[in-house]
C-alpha cells in the first residue's frame, strides 16, 4: 500500500469516492446484521454505507429456530434470508431509507436468475447501489450455488448489470470455491465492486440428541485470518473491494485494508455491541492519521 | 442504551445462581424486559448473555444469573465494585392487568416473575405465586415471595416438600378464581402447559439464545400465530396458545 493513498485533496483521511459513489469513510455496516439501518441511527448516519438486510423477489419467513449458535469466537447464523420481499421494500422500507445521512447499497439475494434481474429492475434508482448475493449459505436451492460457479456467477452479473446503471457489487463466499476466480468472472461480466466474505460453511452438535443442532454460516473474530486470506487473494483483480470477516476493531480494519480492501464492513459485532462502528471509524482514523502522518 | 456500572452487591441465592445489584436511576422496565449483559471483554464469548430483570426497586436493578455455560460461568466470577457492560433494557415486556393472578415458575424462570409480583404488589393487584424446581435448595427469593404474595406454592420434583411440577400443580388447583396465568420456565414446562389448555389466558415469558437482543438480527424466531416474530423486540412475552414450539 502507498503511503498518502488515504489521504484526499481535503486532508480528510477516511473519505473516500468508491463506484462513483463518495462514502464518508470506509467503515460501512454488512448486509444482514443491522436490519435495514432503521434503528440505532446514530450508527448508521456514521458509517459510510450500509448494506441492507438481503431482500428476495418474494416475501420469506426465514428458517425455523433456533437460528443463532455461539461458538469461539464467533457464531453460527441459519436465519436464512427473512425478508418482506421486494415490493414491500420498495413501497414502505426505502422512503424510510432516504432519510438516512449515509449510502444505500441493496443486498439482493435470489434463488433464480430471474429473480436477481426482477429484485434489481423493481428497486431501479431509488438506492445507491446494489450488493448481489451469490454466497449465502443459509437457503437450499440458488443463492450460494450461484457464487460457487464462475459460469453461473458472471451470468448473474451479467443480466443484472443490464437492468442498473448504479454501481453493482457482488458478494462472494469462500466455501468451495476460489474467489479469485469468480472474482475475475463477476469483474468481467461487468460488477464494478467485490465483497467478501460471506459466512463460512459450520456445523454445532446437539450432543443430547446426537445430532447436528444447527448447520449454518460462521461469522465473528474466528474467521478474521480466512478473510484476510480471501481478500488478499483478489486483491488485484481490478476493481475495488470491500473486505470483511470478523472485524471487532479498527486494527482488524486497518489489516483488511493493508490486504487490499478500499473499504470495511463490520458485521457481527453489532450483535456484541451495536455502537462498534463508531469506536471502529475512530480506532481505523488513528492508524490511518498514524501511516499518513509524514505525507502531510 | 450501552452503561459500563459498578456491582454494588453479589448475592449466591444457590450453589448455581447467583444475583448481581446495580445502581441504575432513570429507566422505567417493564416486567420480562431484559438486559445484554456483556460477559467480558475478551471476544470469547462473543456474545451478550440475555438476563432478565428480577427486581427494581429504589433505583436498584437486580439481574439473577444462573450459572448454565462458559458465559454465565465467567460472570459468576465478577466481583462487587467491578464494572459490567449491560445493553438495555430490551424487550417489550408487558405492563400487568389489574387481575387476579396466578404466576407460574419453573426453575430461573422465578426471575422475571419476581420483577412482575413486585409490580402486582405495588399496585396491589392480588396473585398466587406457584414456583416448581428440582430440588429445594435451588428454590430462591422465598422469603420476598411469600411476603408479596397473597398466596404461594412451592414445589419441587425431588426431596422435601410438595412434590411434582407447577404444571401438576396448577391442573390440581381451582382456577374459578383467577383471570390470567403467567408462566415461565424452561420450554419442556411452557409446552407442558400448553397441552393443559387453562380456561385462562396464559402469557409465557419466552427464553433463546438471543444474537444482538434489539431486533437486529433476526436470530431469535418464535412462530406465533402463523408468524415469526422476534422473542427480543416483540416478545419475549407472547401469549402461550398463538405460540407453536418447533424446537
Amino acid at each position: 500500500m502507498k503511503t498518502g493513498q488515504y489521504l484526499n485533496s481535503k486532508g480528510y483521511i477516511l473519505k473516500i469516492k468508491l463506484f462513483g459513489t463518495h462514502l464518508k469513510n470506509r467503515v460501512l455496516l454488512a448486509s444482514g446484521v443491522f436490519g435495514f439501518g432503521l434503528k440505532f441511527k446514530r450508527v448508521t448516519n456514521s458509517v459510510g454505507a450500509i448494506f441492507t438486510k438481503g431482500i428476495t423477489a418474494q416475501p420469506r419467513k426465514g428458517n425455523p429456530p433456533p437460528r443463532i449458535y455461539e461458538t469461539s469466537s464467533g457464531m453460527i447464523n441459519w436465519v436464512g434470508l427473512e425478508n418482506p420481499g421486494v415490493e414491500y421494500f420498495c413501497t414502505n422500507i426505502i422512503p424510510q431509507l432516504k432519510k438516512l445521512k449515509t449510502r444505500i447499497f441493496v443486498n439482493i439475494a435470489g434463488f433464480t436468475m430471474d429473480e436477481y434481474e426482477h429484485s434489481v429492475e423493481r428497486i431501479g434508482d431509488t438506492v445507491d447501489g446494489f450488493e448481489l448475493n451469490i454466497s449465502c449459505p443459509n437457503v437450499k436451492e440458488g443463492g450460494i450455488a450461484f457464487g460457487q460457479n464462475a459460469k453461473m456467477a458472471s451470468m448473474v452479473v451479467a443480466r443484472a448489470r443490464k437492468k442498473t446503471r448504479l454501481p453493482l457489487i457482488v458478494k462472494l463466499t469462500p466455501n468451495f470455491c476460489d474467489p479469485l476466480v469468480i472474482a475475475k468472472a463477476c469483474v468481467e461480466a461487468g460488477a464494478d465492486g467485490i465483497s467478501l466474505i460471506n459466512t463460512v460453511y459450520a456445523t454445532a452438535y446437539d450432543i443430547k440428541k446426537r445430532k447436528p443442532l444447527i448447520t449454518g454460516g460462521l461469522s465473528g473474530p474466528a474467521i478474521k485470518p480466512f478473510a484476510l486470506y480471501c481478500v488478499n487473494r483478489v486483491r488485484n483483480v481490478g476493481v475495488p473491494i470491500i473486505g470483511m470477516g470478523g472485524i471487532v476493531s479498527g486494527q482488524d480494519a486497518y489489516e483488511f485494508l493493508l490486504a487490499g480492501a478500499s473499504a470495511v464492513a463490520v458485521g457481527s459485532v453489532v450483535l456484541r455491541d451495536p455502537y462498534a462502528p463508531l469506536r471502529i471509524i475512530k480506532e481505523l482514523k488513528k492508524f490511518i492519521y498514524q501511516e499518513t502522518k509524514h505525507a502531510r | 442504551m450501552i452503561r459500563s456500572l459498578s456491582i454494588i452487591k453479589k448475592t449466591w441465592f444457590s450453589k448455581n445462581t447467583f444475583g448481581l445489584e446495580f445502581s441504575l436511576p432513570g429507566i422505567k422496565p417493564r416486567p420480562g424486559q431484559f438486559f445484554q449483559v456483556r460477559v467480558n471483554d475478551s471476544m470469547d464469548p462473543f456474545l451478550n448473555r440475555p438476563i432478565s430483570i428480577a427486581s427494581y426497586s429504589g433505583n436498584r436493578l437486580l439481574l439473577i444469573i444462573k450459572i448454565i455455560g462458559k458465559g454465565t460461568n465467567i460472570l459468576s466470577k465478577r466481583r462487587e465494585r467491578e464494572q459490567v457492560t449491560l445493553f438495555g433494557p430490551y424487550g417489550k415486556g408487558i405492563v400487568p392487568k389489574r387481575q387476579k393472578s396466578i404466576l407460574l415458575a419453573g426453575g430461573i424462570g422465578v426471575a422475571p416473575l419476581h420483577f412482575l409480583a413486585q409490580m402486582h404488589y405495588k399496585r396491589k393487584i392480588p396473585f398466587t405465586f406457584l414456583y416448581g424446581a428440582k430440588t429445594y435448595d435451588e428454590i430462591i427469593l422465598k422469603a420476598s415471595i411469600k411476603h408479596m404474595a397473597n398466596r404461594s406454592i412451592f414445589v419441587t420434583e425431588y426431596g422435601s416438600g410438595r412434590r411434582g411440577t407447577v404444571v401438576s400443580a396448577v391442573k390440581g388447583m381451582d382456577l374459578s378464581d383467577y383471570a390470567i396465568v403467567y408462566a415461565c420456565g424452561p420450554q419442556a414446562m411452557l409446552i407442558a402447559l400448553q397441552q393443559l389448555h387453562l380456561p385462562l389466558p396464559v402469557y409465557a415469558f419466552c427464553e433463546d439464545f438471543l444474537g444482538c437482543g434489539c431486533g437486529l438480527c433476526l436470530g431469535c424466531a418464535i412462530m406465533y400465530n402463523g408468524t415469526y416474530k422476534r422473542i427480543c423486540e416483540d416478545g419475549p412475552v407472547f401469549e402461550l396458545e398463538r405460540i407453536h414450539f418447533e424446537n
